[in-house]
Parts: C-alpha cells; structure tokens; sequence
C-alpha cells in the first residue's frame, strides 16, 4: 500500500480506477456486441444526477441511488436505442454522441425548463456549476463488491445463449440473424444492460467527487471511456477493467516529470496502442488473428540457425 | 436587414467549418478512419504561419504555403507513426482512432510546451479588419476570402481526387487497399500522399482561422474538433463535397437557432437534427448509399 | 565637528536601506512591511517550510493555471531572497495540476495533504475543483487559500478555506452604477456562457445591477465555452440597439466578442467583470476595446505603490504584463507567508488563526477577511483609454 502511495496511487485514484473501470465494462459490452456506441458519457450524467439527487434531495441512502440513477439510465436506453441501434459503425458513434451532447445541454437547461413548465422558479440539478455539496458516501469496499458482481455477472453472461448471440453479431449480424437470433432485441438489451452500468457508474462517482457538473460528462469523457476499452483490450473483461486502472493511473504516477506530464501521457497511450498488440490485446479479434496469436505464442521455436 | 446579416453570418461560419472539415473528409474517404489528431493538426499550421510572420517576419503569402508544408509533415509523420503500424498489423480501424487521440493529445501538450498558454494573434492590421462598406450587411475582408478559399479548395481536391491518376489511385486504395497493391499502386505512397494533402489543408485552415478569430492558443483544435466531426457525417463520411455542404448546414442549423432566440438549445438543436437525420439517411445529405466502415 | 557626525549618520541611515535593496529586488521591502512591522521575526520555524499548490497548469484553463504559478513563483523568490520567514528559513512550494480535471484535483490535494504533508495549500484554480478538492484539505485541517474561486459558498466548505478572490456580485454593481453615472445609459444587452458557473452568475449579477440602476436589459443571448464566433447572438443583440454591452466571458472569448461585435457596427459602450480583466484583451482588440468598462478585484493601472511594484517585477521576471489571475496569486502567496510569520509555526490551525486574522497592504489594496473568510477589499472600476486602463472617473 505504502509502495503505491509513493509512486502517486492513493485511495481516491483507487477509487477512480474502480469507477472507471465500471465505465469500462459499460462500452466493453456493446463492443462485444459489435456496436459502436459512444453513449456511455450520457448516461453517465443521467446515473450521476439521479442518484445524487435521490440522496440529497430526497434524502435517500447510497443504495438507492446506485440502483435509482443505474434504473433511469436503463429505462431511458430503451427509447434512445430502439432507433438508434439501427445505424452501424461511425454512424452510431456520432449518433451516440449527439445523444451525449443532448444529455448535457438538457441537463444544463434543466432547471429553466423545468421552472417554464410549472411555473415556479426550481433548483434541481443546478445548471452551470451543478450540484455541490455532496457528502462523499462511495467507500472503495462499495466499489470493489459491485465490480466484482457486475464481472461475475458478465462471466454468466458470456457462458450463456445470450453471450453467445452477442458475439455472432459482432462477428457477423447477418448470418447471426439467419442462425434465428433476433438481433434487434439482443441489441437493445445490451445497450441497456450497458446504459444500466454506465449510471450506476455516475451514482457511484458523483458520490466520491462531492460536485457533479454537466461539463464533466461531454465529448472528452466519452472518448475516455472508449479508451479505457479499448487500451485494455477486449479479449475478455478483464481488459477493460486493465485499461481503465492504467489510463486512470498513469497521470498520477507521471506526476514527478511536472510539464511534461501531458506529453508523456499521450506518447505512452499512442506507443501502448501501436506498439503492443500482444500486451494490451485489440478489439474486434477476428478469429484469424486470434489463431496467428495462438500460434506466436505457442508454436515451438524455430531451431536456432547452426 | 436582420435576416440578411444572420444569413452572412451563416455563410461565414459554414465557410469556416467547411474548410476545416475538408481535410478531416479526405483522410476518412481514402483510409476510412477518423483522425481525431486533425484538429491538433490544424492547430500546429496555425502555430507556424504565426512564428513564420512574428519571429522570421516574413509577409503572409509565404506564412500560408509555409504553414500547409509544415502542417503537411507533421500529418505525415502522424501517419508513419499512429496510423502505419496499425494497419500493417491489420488492427481494427477503432485501435486507430484511439491511437490518434493520442497522438492529438501528445501534440497539443507539446504545443503547450513550446508556446505556453498565453493566446496570441497576428499583428493588428496585418488584414483590414473593417467592414467592407456600400454593403446592406457587414461582412470583413478575411471573411470572404475564407469563403472563396475553402470553395476554391473543395473544388480543387474533388478534381484531384476525381479526375488525376492520383486521385483514381487514391480511390482504388479506398476501395480495397489489398488490390489496389496487387494492381501495381504504391500504398504506402498513397496514404502518405493523402496524409500530406490532408494537413496542408488543415495548416491552411489554421492559419486563416488565426487570422480571422485573432487567437491562437494550443487549445484552438479543441473547440472545433467535434464540430468538424459532426460536419462531416452530416456531410456524408468521406465525401468531399458533402463536408463543404455539411459546414454550412450545421452552421446555418446553429445561427438560425441563435436567431430565433434559441441560444441555450443551439447546440442541442444541432445535434437533435443530425440524429434525426443519420436515421433517416445514414449516409448523409450527400453520400451513396452503404459504405459500411468503422 | 558634532554636525558632521549627525550628517554621517544621516546619511548612513539614509543609504543603509537603498544599499540593501540595490542587492535584492526592491519589491519586498513594500508588501510585507506592514507585517514585519506588527510579527516579529519567527524563531520556530524549520529551515523548510512547504506549502502547496493546485493549479490546472496544462489543458484548456491552463492560461489561469499558469499565470498564477507565476504569480506565486514570483511571491516566493521575494519571500526567500528577504529572509521574510527569518534568516535561513526557505518557503518550499509543490505545485500540482488539476488538468481541469476534478478527479485529478482530488487525487493532487490528496498528495499535498496525506503525503507531502503541506501545511496551506494554494488554489484550485477552478470553483469545481475546489468544491471536489477542498474537502480533503478541510478534514485534514489543512489551510485552503484560493486566489480565483469565486462561486458562491467555496468558504462555506469549512474553517480552514479562505479565498481573496472577489466574486463578480462584489465587483459588477459598482461597474455598471460607475458607467451608468458617467455615461448615461438607458438600455442594456448581455452576453454570456450558459455552461460555465462563473459567467452566469456574472450575468445574474448584471441583470439585477442593471435593474437596480433603471437601465432595460433588452437582450440576452448565450454561447457555449469554446466557441470562436458570436456572430449571431451580436447580429440579434444589435438589432435591439443597446446602449451598452454587458460581456460576461473569460479573456479568450471576450477578445472575440469585442472585436466582432465592433466588425458588425456596434458603438455602444462595451463592459465586463473579473474576466476581462486581463492585459491580453486589450492588447489583442486594440483600437476596438477604447472605452471598454472593466470591473475588477485589481487595476493595473492603480496608483497603489505595491501593486506597481508587483506589476514592475513580474514584467522585469516574465517579459510580459501580469494580469489579475497572477495578481492575485502573487497576493495570496504573500498572505500565506505572512500568517506563517505570524504564527511562528508550521501548525496548520495556528497558520489559519493567524491567516484570519491577518490585515495587510497589498497589491489588491489593503486586505483582510470577513468573519466568514471572505475578501475584504476596495474594487475598482477601470477604463481603456488609448490601450491601457485607467480608473473610471478619475480621468
């Protein structure tokens, strides 16, 4: 502990780690799906100012506002999902972030708007600046229970007949849909299983940054996310969760190099990605590329030339 | 008169994004990526065409080609280095957004490093900065210049990429990288050659961007970079004239909404219409039908 | 013979000072005299004292961050080179960057406090990385001093968080009753970010000062941070035909604002709070910013000796004018200095006992805090005439 201490990584970035690794596992499962949806920043915002709200307006303990702020997120994917999901690729991505964008700007909005309808000046979730003043209630043994379910759950998950429609679909949609998998509907719930944890993200990290603002959760968070998952690698769950711990913590541990923090932090991110496809293994494996890894790693060596 | 200057402004600002969005639209038509390191590529031109004019005083018309070579470099290094590696190894296209975030996170803070954070500007009254007058509307010099500029190179990088044997290579790289090599097509070559195209635009954008807003700080290809995005989907991916009409959409959708008192939702307007229409078409106002990339 | 020794020791007496300051930079002989005067020197003090600093020095805000870590670079080479914290006695600062970052600010504070063991802490830049930051400071009982907070109830947060940074509600309503006095105006338009905490409730201060003084607010229109062109919102804000503009921005987008609203024809009076208080928006704008009102915690233009000087070494220092961000940082590196001398210990409460307690010159003007650890001290409201500002009214 001490040894991590000194090198930068004390008991909040832990925590960060562990929230972002919850992000990571978010976008992980429509990765693993094959969609590429940049929602995840969305909502986010939406777990995070319900859950706040829920403990601080209402009064309400943590657990409720973990499930409240996971629950609105859910419900509010299936809405946005049904025709979104339709699009492919960098089309769904930029769809996504509209969406993102939208989230924020409503958020934003939202006390004008909401004071409009009822016609009496209301503060709900603050505007500009947000909502302050919230008590830091997440412990890390919260963070670290709900990771380890939320991985047990995916591991189910994985091993199920759902699982494996998920990964026909990224591998190919059109024969999964002619195996007789009804790819709308396998879709759309993991856009919202993954909207589910992508808001109890923002409940749990809302309640450890004691300000939520809309800023926080733009365009750059949601590029964020995708790196977690995608430095990490997608080979199984494990890799977001890594991505998410190194990219968290890199910044911290780069401290003692001062201004040239920000350049080494970028040079590493773009060698790690470059440089090291075995370590931090790429998304998208085609089976291809797996077997040739397979092969690397476990063919015999060639005899050395006499 | 009001309306009249609002559809000025709209021009403008849609000649702006369209010229910026240029580049971005001809790196996504040959390799199919998103090259998020644009904006940073464009902030760098913008960079060198100040120091060419405030530290080697030298006049404008060298400032621009000189900002466009140097800009071309570092998008061609950007390419040997963020994007080559990646696709010689055959990593999927998303690996290669990741590794331009960051190769654009790397550039802006080596940027920080060598200018600091102080926002600098061309020296006043390097352009006229007036209105043209005897006009019913305002509108400035450098404004119509940018116009003319980024309809000018739109149009010239569709002939190039539509008419020259370069452009047809350039395409049959876009079609099918492997064939296109079998066919007897420098790949490499071309991806370079498209690299530098693309950030000398993008070096020219900086530097009649810096003249026009007067500001230049590492952080300028920030702000822009999601609209350039956003331009060149509603645009069409990868087509070139579909940026040029995407800039001006997205800047009209953003000042009429300004116009018709709407300026908290203005954002929010613009990205509600490009949901709505990326269901409707998701090929863009402009593009063909299903190109399916990544 | 007696004359001549009562004119040597004249003259030594005379000097003896001069002498000392043609070694050492003349600027600490004026800020902290007062305090040399009412604390004697510390004796308790180890040979290193250190405190820190959390500023978001890289990303998009890093032109605050920076500009105050020049501020207090410079305070500090003042404090150590005159021996203000005793002979042999050096004031160590850490400096860590937020990024803008409230994670990052969190995990940066958590360092100063758990593992460098700092004893005030300077900063954060931001109001929300103070409202996330701060707390840790606050439960360990470690002094938070911010030199550019100005949300309401940063203070609030506990008995160790000072700021000396006046909000736009101390500084705006003599703004616009200064102009309003002097030039007469009836009618009033206001622009502003609708996503940054401190420009809204710089308009919300506008828009009752406004009220206040019997001038129509006939526009308001709003941008988003980051934007470059404000084309639009000035298009409808002069269609209205204001007598003046009320421009609640920071310096990067209130550059662009000024000079566009002038491209499109706009003759009215242009005005601003803390934000445009920057040496930058007047270079940059040029003859397009004459007249600009600004509203500010310091005038670098004042008539205050310590502020000249200040002014004085950091351009000698940095080749370039400080703006308000650095003046206040530069003051608040003083303060901390000076409630550790007045403490004569490196225990935090005493530090913070002393701290509130503390009534010093400085280049803001003379200081001291509210019981709730507030700013005390004269805004001022100032003019550009002919690039440089000049105090309203004085002319």
């Amino acid at each position: 502990m001490d040894v991590l201490r000194s090198i930068g990584i004390t008991e909040p970035v832990i925590q960060f780690m562990l929230v972002n690794a919850l992000l990571g596992l978010s976008i992980y499962l429509t990765l693993y799906t094959g969609m590429f949806s940049l929602a995840n920043a969305g909502f986010m915002a939406i777990g995070a100012f319900a859950g706040v709200i829920l403990t601080q307006t209402f009064d309400l303990p943590l657990a409720v506002g973990i499930a409240g702020g996971a629950a609105l997120a859910g419900v509010l994917a299936i809405p946005v999902g049904l025709p979104v999901l339709r699009l492919r690729d960098i089309y769904l991505a930029i769809a996504t972030i509209g969406f993102g964008e939208v989230v924020r700007i409503l958020i934003l909005n939202f006390d004008p708007l909401v004071s409009g309808i009822i016609g009496q000046r209301v503060t709900i979730t603050g505007g500009a600046l947000g909502i302050k003043g919230i008590p830091k209630l997440t412990e890390t043994w919260h963070l670290v229970g709900f990771l380890i379910a939320v991985c047990y759950l995916i591991d189910r998950l994985h091993r199920s007949r759902f699982g494996r429609a998920m990964a026909a679909i990224r591998q190919d949609e059109k024969v999964a849909a002619n195996m007789g998998i009804n790819v709308v509907y396998v879709k759309n719930v993991v856009f919202v299983l993954s909207a589910l944890l992508a808001g109890a993200a923002g409940a749990f990290s809302g309640h450890l940054t004691r300000i939520i603002s809309p800023d926080g959760f733009g365009f750059a968070q949601a590029v964020n996310i995708l790196a977690f998952a995608v430095l990490g690698g997608g080979a199984s769950y494990f890799g977001p969760i890594l991505g998410a711990v190194v990219l968290t913590g890199l910044p911290e541990v780069l401290r003692p190099v001062r201004e040239y923090r920000g350049v080494v932090n970028g040079l590493i991110l773009m060698l790690v990605i470059v440089y090291l496809p075995g370590g931090l293994i790429s998304f998208f494996p085609t089976r291809r590329s797996l077997q040739r890894l397979r092969r690397r790693l476990f063919a015999p060596r060639p005899a050395p030339p006499a | 008169m009001n309306l009249i200057q609002q559809l000025v402004n709209a021009i403008w600002l849609g000649s702006v994004y369209s010229l910026f969005a240029l580049g971005y639209a001809l790196v996504f038509s040959v390799l199919g990526v998103l090259n998020l390191a644009h904006s940073a590529v464009f902030m760098w031109g913008a960079w060198i065409g100040l120091l060419v004019v405030t530290q080697l005083t030298l006049p404008l018309w060298i400032a621009v080609p000189a900002a466009m070579l140097g800009a071309g470099l570092i998008s061609v290094a950007l390419e040997r280095t963020a994007f080559a590696p990646l696709r010689a190894r055959g990593a999927p296209r998303i690996s290669q957004l990741i590794s331009s975030i960051g190769a654009s996170f790397f550039l802006v803070n080596f940027a920080q490093l060598l200018f600091g954070t102080n926002p600098e500007r061309f020296p006043i009254g390097l352009i006229p900065a007036e209105a043209i007058p005897n006009l019913p509307f305002r509108v400035t010099p450098i404004q119509v210049v940018i116009l003319m500029v980024s309809v000018v190179l739109m149009a010239l990088l569709n002939l190039l990429v539509a008419r020259t044997r370069l452009g047809q290579r350039m395409r049959a790289v876009a079609f099918n990288q492997r064939t296109a090599g079998l066919l007897g097509v420098n790949v490499g070559a071309i991806y370079m050659i498209t690299f530098f195209l693309a950030g000398a635009l993008a070096g020219a954008a900086g530097v009649l961007y810096g003249l026009a807003f007067n500001q230049i700080t590492p952080f300028i290809g920030d702000a822009i970079a999601l609209k350039g995005l956003t331009v060149i989907v509603l645009g069409g991916l990868g087509n070139i004239q579909g940026a040029l009409i995407g800039g001006f959409v997205v800047a009209a959708l953003e000042v009429f909404s300004v116009a018709a008192g709407g300026s908290n939702y203005r954002d929010a307007i613009v990205f509600t219409l490009l949901f709505l229409i990326l269901l409707v078409r998701p090929q863009g106002l402009v593009g063909q039908k299903e190109q399916t990339r990544a | 013979m007696k004359k001549w020794i009562w004119v040597f020791s004249l003259l030594a007496l005379l000097t003896a000072p001069a002498l000392v300051s043609a070694q050492m930079p003349t600027m600490e002989s004026l800020i902290g005299a007062d305090i040399r005067q009412t604390c004697p020197d510390p004796t308790n003090l180890p040979d290193t004292v250190t405190i820190g600093s959390l500023l978001t020095l890289t990303g998009g805000a890093s032109v605050f961050g920076v500009s105050q870590q020049r501020g207090i670079q410079l305070a500090i080479a003042e404090i150590n080179n005159s021996a203000f914290l005793g002979e042999g006695v050096t004031l160590e600062v850490i400096f860590e960057d937020s990024a803008s970052d409230n994670n990052q600010a969190i995990a940066a504070m958590t360092k100063l406090v758990e593992e460098d063991r700092v004893i005030a802490v300077i900063g954060p830049t931001l109001s929300r990385e103070a409202f996330s930051a701060d707390p840790i400071a606050q439960d360990a009982g470690v002094v938070v001093l911010a030199v550019s907070n100005t949300a309401n109830g940063i203070t609030d947060m506990g008995d160790f968080i000072f700021r000396n940074s006046l909000p736009e509600a101390s500084v705006i309503p003599g703004t616009v009753a200064g102009a309003v006095d002097q030039l007469g105006i009836r009618s009033a338009a206001i622009i502003y970010a609708n996503d940054d905490d401190f420009t809204v409730s710089g308009a919300n201060v506008f828009r009752e000062a406004f009220e206040a003084n019997g001038v129509t607010v006939v526009a308001e229109e709003t941008y988003a941070t980051g934007d470059v062109d404000f084309n639009a919102q000035l298009t409808n804000i002069i269609a209205q035909n204001p007598d003046a503009l009320a421009i609640s921005a920071l310096a990067v987008e209130a550059v662009q604002i000024i000079l566009q609203a002038r491209a499109q024809g706009y003759q009215g009076v242009l005005m601003g709070g803390n934000g445009l208080n920057s040496p930058a928006v007047l270079q940059q704008t040029g003859a397009d910013s004459e007249g600009l009102i600004v509203g500010a915690a310091w005038n670098i233009g004042s008539p205050n000796e310590l502020s000249a000087a200040f002014k004085a070494a950091f351009e000698n220092e940095y080749g370039n004018l400080p703006d308000q961000f650095a003046a206040q940082a530069y003051t608040g590196a003083w303060m901390i200095a000076s409630a550790i001398r007045c403490a004569d210990s490196t225990d935090s409460a005493a530090v913070r006992d002393a701290l509130a307690a503390l009534e010093m010159e400085t280049p803001l003007g003379f200081f001291s805090f509210t019981e709730d650890r507030n700013p005390i001290h004269d805004p001022v409201v100032q003019v550009n005439r002919g690039g440089a500002f000049a105090v309203l009214g004085a002319e």
